[in-house]
């Protein structure tokens, strides 16, 4: 009868079914232990090792942080690809899975998840399985001294910058193994492009890096924010303007995005590189250009337009207004005004909400506008508690700067890859090496002029 | 030779015949010795020479080609197009079949501009008849044929931009044929395969809806073109890529039997429908576009240029539209004299053309079909040699070929 | 150039027509497309027919300096070892036409580089539109015969059965 109850359950049940018996024998386990004083030494014993190891933990957190937080920014930069792009090809993109096909990206990756995962004859096997992994480990290991918000950072080391275009570097090797061991010649062809390219535009990169490294004065992405702090002036793009034009250029081409994807140019070679894999390998590189989009528009946005400072004093404007916000609650004040304010507050906002709707159209039912109320009610006070944790928490109001200029960026670089067509391969090198290197060397003569000029001046 | 299947004649190309070493599957070169010059000149390597397959299933080689490219490093040195991957011997089955049935066997032949390709065998019987088709008739073939060529070449500008990287065109180049599909559709009910010409004239008079679809896109005709303007003309990469790319000059063309838009951007004014008039063509007031580069860019500016002059042309056939019958009254059975005809229309790839041979009696004794993008497919492999891989599909997707007429 | 055609030069339709002999196709041709007063330059079809006792190769032409077609049928090819030179020296387009008539036919183009197959496979035995050549559906015209592989000439029991042998012109 057992088994007649397990075969009748869906997929989702069978996942969930299990992981809710473990959960729940675990938590029945700890609280025995509690019970019986078992676990209070333990834990005493692990904070105790953990504390002296910070640093290592530090990094274990920091890694895992890193590791998660790039599978959603894969999904989420994905499916503003598929929207984006319809928008501006006047479709509507996907608009099925979710809330305006939201979950369609991430449907995409269990889709390649459930894919055959072959490997074909005369593939050279080990070569083969590695690659994928060190193409997708090259970005997400780069998250790991990037600074998101004030103290948010995976590690703060004093050569983020060298690191970074190490890790870069990183990700041609593995795009090398996988067209070299897919034992085709179209990735051959895709692999040998793609590292040509990549190696190519290394150099304006680094060079138009070096500018801002001199006005900084650190290689620590964390210390090259803090020297933009000040004003909306302050920040690098006002003051190296040619190093972010070639900076972003030559970010485009490292991420192998439009105009410069050749590698993987779905009219011509097929998919380049990967293109004898399937299934998750695919998935892998799927994901990696993804999260090497954001990590490039977080580095342009990290190095030139200040990471998580703001551009203009929000607490500072809206006193310009005439609105004080003193994020300081505190509940207990309001001794039994708690209460009814938890209670009575949001039914009349619902209320509130959804009289104009039941008003306006006329065939909709009370209860259906009630539930457009609650909706636009979650909004609110979803909105409420971010304004609360903006004014009162620095790190999520830089946090948010950080992500609205990052993905400002990857709209852009979607919008490239939307509008233009791709570059040929002959004259992507000629434009890198004839026109990028000369601009960015340039660029670091003009600057070094300058920072001895005005030392000996101000001096 | 027996029909007994176990003496069956086993073809190399059978896919049950199993290939030992591994390296060999993967390799362009034919498991059988070279039969002509070319094929030994073709396959015979030169040092860190390479062959590589662009394969019949590929996402730019427009249909089921396949071309063998011969390629040093990203350099293309020789190229050969190996057809016949959607060969359906129409030819054949066109003899075995009724002179009404041959408009629905040859309207696939160019499936993007089918009115084409159903007009030309039409006109052939006609010829072998001697029939008159109705000048209303004829007027309503010029209006259905232009705004097929409209729809053909919004289609070639996507295509264009797609193959060089640019995802947008084509969904605009879409939303303009989609239009002109419609409408399209509302005349002869299919938006594809429209199955409309008839020996004598037309399957059907127009009617309102079709109208009020053409009026309502008269007004705005041109802004697909406008459109393209802004996007891709003048439009860094695009121009870049395409401009001096596969340039032909008019000997060459000549020599190449190029037809259509390849030829007149050589600097050849020639178009069927000025140099051996049909239909009601000499009463129409249009020019031939002509441009002297000869290269891709060139090709593509003149696709824009005949869309303004097919928007021109189908404002005169409505002003100029007579009454009357639309189809001359015909037997169902249909015996013409024993003789040859030879008809020859402008498609939107080139010269369409149809050589019909009948011997008295209810079937074509010889049907023979002259696609325009056979010939213009030939010059791939001229114009190809010396550049990159990625120019192939440019210079391909210029070419305008489509498959389905490839290979008939 | 009058002395090489072989027959009566026909006009109807705008087209007007001329036959040679298969050996004289390629004089004629030179003749046509050099000449300054014809400047046949344009070629605009190249095809084979099989008549069914003859075989033939049928060329039309255009000049600029009159509107109709020309139709040179080169008449007379034996149909069981045709054999025609190739017009490749005027107009290197004809070598796929002339590809496709030897595909499909049997015709064999003296002076064409590339003489193979182009529609049908490499290893293909038959020719697809000669008259004798019959699908393996025309059994169903006399399930008697039974069905009968694709690349096997129709046997002479057959031919009593089905095929056309009408004369053209």
């Amino acid at each position: 009868m057992l088994t007649r109850s397990w075969s009748r359950l869906t997929l989702a049940g069978k996942v969930v079914l299990p992981l809710v018996a473990v959960l729940g024998g675990l938590t029945a386990l700890l609280m025995l232990g509690v019970v019986l004083g078992i676990v209070q030494p333990i834990t005493a014993f692990l904070v105790e090792t953990l504390s002296l190891n910070g640093g290592l933990v530090r990094f274990v957190v920091a890694a895992l942080a890193v590791l998660l937080f790039a599978i959603p920014t894969a999904f989420i930069i994905g499916f503003l690809e598929l929207k984006v792009i319809a928008f501006m090809n006047l479709r509507l993109g996907p608009n099925r899975v979710g809330p305006w096909g939201a979950l369609s990206a991430a449907f995409h990756g269990f889709k390649i998840l459930a894919k055959e995962d072959f490997t074909p004859t005369g593939a050279d096997v080990p070569v083969f399985t590695l690659a994928p992994v060190i193409v997708f480990l090259a970005p997400v290991l780069g998250f790991l001294v990037l600074p998101f918000a004030p103290g948010l950072f995976g590690q703060d080391m004093n050569l983020a910058v060298l690191y970074f275009f190490a890790m870069s570097g990183l990700g041609v090797v593995g795009l090398i193994m996988a067209g070299w061991s897919s034992f085709n010649k179209y990735s051959l062809l895709g692999a040998l492009r793609a590292a040509a390219q990549i190696i190519s535009y290394e150099i304006p990169l680094t060079l138009s890096v070096v500018g801002v490294i001199m006005l900084a004065g650190t290689l620590s992405l964390n210390g090259i924010v803090l020297q933009q702090a000040g004003s909306f002036l302050d920040w690098f793009a006002f003051r190296q303007p040619l190093g972010f034009v070639i900076f972003f250029i030559a970010a485009t081409a490292e991420g192998n995005r439009t105009p410069f994807d050749l590698s993987e140019a779905d009219s011509e070679i097929v998919a380049g590189y990967a293109t004898e894999y399937s299934g998750m390998r695919f998935g892998f590189f799927y994901f990696a250009e993804y999260v090497n989009v954001f990590l490039l528009s977080a580095l342009t946005v990290v190095l030139f337009l200040g990471g998580w400072l703001a551009p203009f004093d929000l607490g500072g404007v809206l006193h310009q207004i005439g609105v004080a916000f003193d994020p300081r609650l505190d509940p207990g004040s309001l001794g039994i005004g708690l209460l009814i304010g938890l209670l009575v507050v949001p039914l009349l906002i619902i209320i509130g909400l959804a009289v104009p709707f039941w008003l306006a159209k006329p065939g909709l039912a009370f209860w259906k506008a009630l539930i457009i109320g609650f909706l636009l009610f979650n909004v609110l006070a979803a909105g409420a508690v971010l304004l609360w944790a903006v004014a009162s928490f620095e790190v999520v109001q830089g946090l948010l700067w950080f992500m609205a200029k990052t993905y400002a960026f990857v709209v852009i670089l979607v919008w490239m890859r939307a509008t233009l067509p791709r570059v040929r391969i002959d004259q992507l090198m000629g434009f890198a090496w004839k026109w990028l290197i000369p601009a960015a060397l340039l660029n670091l003569f003009v600057t070094a002029l300058a920072v001895v000029v005005v030392d000996a001046v101000t001096r | 030779m027996t029909a007994d299947p176990r003496t069956r004649v086993r073809s190399l190309d059978d896919p049950q015949l199993f290939v030992e070493t591994p390296a060999t599957i993967y390799d362009a070169v034919p498991p059988y010795p070279p039969s002509t010059e070319r094929e030994a000149e073709f396959y015979t390597l030169r040092d860190g020479e390479m062959l590589i397959n662009l394969g019949p299933q590929h996402p730019s080689t427009h249909g089921v080609l396949r071309v063998v490219l011969k390629i040093d490093g990203e350099r293309v040195v020789d190229l050969d197009p190996v057809l016949g991957y959607l060969h359906r011997g129409v030819e054949k089955i066109c003899e075995n079949s009724d002179w009404h049935m041959v408009v629905s066997h040859c309207d696939p032949l160019e499936y993007i501009a089918a009115m084409f390709s159903e007009l030309v065998p039409v006109m052939a019987a006609e010829q072998l008849l001697d029939v008159t088709v109705p000048r209303r008739a004829e007027y309503i073939r010029v209006l259905a044929c232009e705004l097929n060529r409209i729809a053909s070449h919004a289609l070639f500008i996507g295509w264009l931009a797609l193959d060089l990287g640019g995802l947008t065109p084509i969904l605009y180049g879409f939303i303009e044929r989609d239009e002109i599909v419609e409408m399209l559709a509302a005349l002869t009910g299919q938006r594809l395969l429209f199955n409309y010409m008839r020996i004598g004239g037309v399957n059907g008079d127009l009617n309102h809806e079709f109208m009020s679809r053409l009026g309502d896109w008269m007004g705005h005709a041109a802004r697909h073109v406008n459109d393209s303007q802004t996007l891709i003309n003048e439009n860094e990469i695009f121009v870049k890529r395409t401009r001096g790319l596969g340039r032909i000059d008019r000997e060459t063309a000549l020599r190449m039997c190029l037809t259509g838009p390849p030829l007149r951007a050589t600097g050849v004014p020639y178009d069927v429908r000025r140099a051996h008039p049909y239909g009601v063509y000499p009463e129409l007031e249009f020019e031939i576009p002509v441009r002297e580069e000869g290269d891709s860019y060139a090709r593509y500016m003149l696709h824009l240029d005949e869309i303004r002059q097919s928007i021109h042309i189908i404002d005169q056939v409505l002003h100029q539209m007579p009454d009357g019958p639309v189809t001359a009254k015909l037997p169902r059975l249909l015996r013409p004299r024993p003789g040859r005809a030879f008809a020859a229309i402008e498609s939107p790839r080139g010269q369409y053309a149809v050589y019909a041979m009948s011997d008295g009696s209810d079937q074509p004794f010889r049907l023979r079909i002259h696609d325009p993008s056979y010939f213009n497919l030939q010059s791939v492999g001229l114009l190809t040699p010396g550049h990159l891989i990625a120019d192939t599909m440019a210079i391909m997707a210029s070419l305008d070929p489509i498959m389905g007429g490839v290979d008939k | 150039m009058g002395e090489q055609l072989a027959g009566p030069v026909r006009q109807r339709h705008s087209t007007t027509e001329i036959r040679v002999a298969p050996g004289d196709v390629a004089a004629v041709m030179r003749t046509l497309h050099d000449d300054p007063a014809l400047r046949f330059r344009l070629l605009a079809d190249l095809c084979g027919v099989d008549t069914g006792t003859v075989m033939q190769v049928v060329y039309h032409l255009w000049s600029e300096i009159t509107p109709d077609w020309l139709r040179v049928i080169a008449d007379g090819l034996d149909r069981d070892n045709p054999r025609a030179s190739s017009v490749t020296f005027l107009w290197k387009g004809a070598e796929w036409a002339e590809r496709e008539a030897y595909d499909m036919f049997g015709i064999i183009f003296e002076g064409n580089r590339d003489l193979r197959r182009i529609y049908m496979p490499p290893d293909y035995k038959s020719f697809p539109l000669r008259k004798d050549f019959l699908l393996p559906d025309d059994a169903s015209r006399s399930p008697g015969l039974g069905v009968r592989h694709m690349e096997q000439a129709a046997a002479p029991a057959a031919a009593a059965a089905a095929p056309r042998r009408a004369r053209a012109g």
